[in-house]
């Protein structure tokens, strides 16, 4: 969907009108009755703003409007709890809300004492903001206060148009508050990518791996070298918001790992990247090597060098691989990397399994090691010692939605829900969800398998069934149904259906369901089982009694 | 600010021009030293709070709260501006 159809409200205490004037030319915005009744328009079941039915709502606030003044902290206490209280009471499943966090600022504050009030004012607001955010997936947090700090108050807020027209931003801010808008619309509506690859030489450090340590690089505390010993900070928060950083570079792999694990500025570690290529390889064969070693397709790739040349060839040969232009020198290097952010990875909002990705991936390539020395499979299975725990899935809901809308390949059906339509399942008697975390000797994958079996027909079907390709062939899928097939048993029934709809990415599933010994029903069959939803697919079919007899090395806790 | 108001003369009519036109977020030469409000959809009330903010906050001409809504075009602005 293109943004410019997406549903935008953006309401607030005060007038906001030219900041939707400027969103106006690009998206659909929701044109606010004046400003100030935020709780009304959210309350009001028959409100324009309901009728409207945003997708996403900006709620930028003005703290000092919001208590009125008030510098009793007793009192803005009250203002503050009784307003998130209101506004929780007005959320909607199906709307994402983005709300502003705070910055105090009213014209008594020129001359008051310093007591720390207004501070303390803005932390009620923040650990309010924070007690919502942790209790609803759909909402995020607005960077409002770092905008103000951008432009400094003198050039973000205007007197005159306050006066005038209750106008409390500049022209100049009300821009910036549009771009961040618009940006945040840009990602709540696209598909984050997940890898970073990165050269080395003048990327990571200014110089050349080659000739280090006779001669000394550029990575250190001042001039170029702290400009990248700076952009590697900014590398490092890529990797903890769920990045996966790789390196491919032309260098001998010896001296490049040197300086990886020697040099003494280096930020990043070598347990910072998820894969490595150092050789001196064509780029685009390394980057479809790793492409394969992550099992991730090549359109989650971003692709970041220094050298105009390399550049130019994965643009040519790999056109599905997002290739930015690199800064010229190196003070705009972070510039650079947070507007790389920003386009290719940002997200909405982050979920636990997406700050461990790379341990999750580092890890993997230990597991590769140890088959490697185990000989056959099945031993090395044994040694993994894999263990598989049911979770609560009306506690994990946030990411069993994300495992069912992002998994491509081990995904039976692909269908793909809202938060609403998942909401109904998990609250609905006949339909059972299962959510499975999964651990090794080497780490925990997190929750990383899901199983959805609709139970309102005669006939139990598993209608979903995805897993993280992270934990693929490991023969975790036939402990999986084992355990789907014996809660089905428990419940009374002695068969069970399984669908499954081919699509272009599902193919290493397509044979599933006949390995674990499932039926295929012919046309005839499915036309009397009558379950037309699903005719474009495939329906199996599996006598619960007696249970199968299938070999893996899975825990079951 | 001070620096601003001195500036004013060469140049400073050009100035106020571009900024009446990028708050109306009009094409350059839209707008001219004769252009009135009421020529324009865009220069609504709205807009004309944020010229005159804008005129003092950048260009520091000022026009008083009283006077703001009287502005009809762009000579009125020209006028307070002291450029004639």
């Amino acid at each position: 969907m293109e943004i410019s159809e997406k549903r935008i409200a953006v309401l607030s205490n005060v007038n906001m009108n030219f900041t939707l004037r400027k969103l106006q030319r690009q998206l659909k915005v929701y044109q606010a009755e004046g400003y100030g009744n935020e709780l009304g328009l959210l309350l009001d079941p028959n409100s324009s703003y309901m009728s409207f039915k945003p997708q996403i709502t900006f709620l930028i606030m003005d703290l000092s409007e919001l208590v009125a003044h008030s510098k009793g902290l007793d009192i803005a206490q009250d203002a503050l709890q009784s307003w998130f209280a209101s506004l929780e009471d007005s959320l909607k499943n199906d709307v994402i809300y983005y709300l502003s966090d705070s910055y105090y600022w009213n014209p008594e504050l020129m001359i008051m004492p310093c007591d720390l009030i207004p501070q303390r004012i803005e932390n009620l607001y923040l650990s309010l903001l924070e007690g919502l955010l942790e209790r609803h997936d759909n909402v995020r947090a607005f960077p409002l206060a770092s905008l103000v700090r951008k432009l400094g108050e003198e050039n973000a807020f205007s007197w005159k148009t306050w006066y005038l027209g209750k106008i409390l931003f500049s022209n100049e801010m009300q821009e910036l508050l549009a771009e961040k808008i618009v940006m945040y619309v840009e990602v709540e509506n696209r598909i984050a990518k997940k890898v970073l690859a990165v050269d080395l030489d003048n990327t990571l450090w200014g110089g050349l791996a080659g000739d280090y340590p006779e001669t000394e690089l550029q990575l250190s505390e001042d001039h170029d070298g702290l400009a990248y010993r700076n952009s590697q900070r900014l590398l490092l928060e890529f990797k903890k918001a769920g990045v996966l950083l790789v390196i491919v570079s032309k260098n001998n792999p010896e001296d490049a790992w040197n300086v990886i694990e020697h040099h003494p500025q280096m930020i990043l570690k070598r347990e910072d990247f998820a894969a490595a290529r150092i050789n001196w390889n064509s780029k685009d064969v390394n980057l479809r090597e790793i492409a394969a070693e992550l099992n991730l397709g090549l359109d989650s790739f971003v692709f970041w060098d220094d050298q105009k040349a390399e550049r130019a060839l994965i643009s040519e040969l790999l056109p599905e691989v997002s290739v930015p232009e690199f800064p010229d020198s190196p003070e705009e290097l972070t510039e650079g990397l947070k507007q790389v952010y920003d386009c290719y990875f940002r997200k909405g909002r982050l979920t636990e399994e997406d700050s461990k990705k790379t341990e999750s991936y580092a890890q993997n390539e230990k597991r590769k090691e140890l088959l490697g020395q185990s000989g056959d499979f099945g031993s090395y299975l044994k040694k993994l010692k894999m263990k598989l725990h049911a979770c609560d899935p009306g506690e994990h809901a946030e990411r069993m939605l994300q495992l069912l809308n992002k998994t491509n390949q081990f995904n039976l059906t692909t269908r793909r829900y809202t938060q609403d339509e998942l909401r109904a399942i998990l609250e609905h008697d006949e339909i059972h969800c299962f959510l499975y975390r999964v651990e090794d000797c080497f780490g925990d994958y997190g929750i990383t398998a899901v199983v959805i079996v609709d139970c309102r027909e005669e006939v139990p079907v598993i209608t979903d069934f995805c897993m993280s390709c992270r934990i693929m062939g490991k023969r975790l899928e036939d402990a999986i149904i084992d355990r789907v097939e014996q809660e089905m048993r428990q419940l009374g029934y002695h068969e069970l259906k399984a669908l499954y709809v081919p699509s272009k990415k599902n193919l290493p599933v397509a044979e599933l369901y006949d390995r674990l010994g499932y039926t295929k029903m012919t046309e005839r069959e499915k036309q009397a089982s009558n379950r037309e939803k699903s005719s474009d697919g495939l329906i199996y079919c599996l006598s619960l009694d007696p249970p199968q007899n299938r070999e893996y090395y899975v825990e079951c806790i | 600010m001070e620096l601003q108001v001195r500036e004013k003369g060469y140049g400073m009519k050009e100035k106020i021009i571009a900024l009446i036109e990028e708050i109306l977020m009009v094409p350059k030469g839209t707008v001219t030293e004769t252009t009135m409000a009421q020529e324009l959809e865009e220069w609504d009330s709205l807009a004309q709070v944020m010229i005159v903010g804008e005129l003092e906050s950048k260009l520091g001409v000022k026009i008083s709260l009283e006077e703001a809504m009287e502005i009809k075009g762009v000579s009125d602005i020209l006028e307070r501006a002291g450029i004639s």
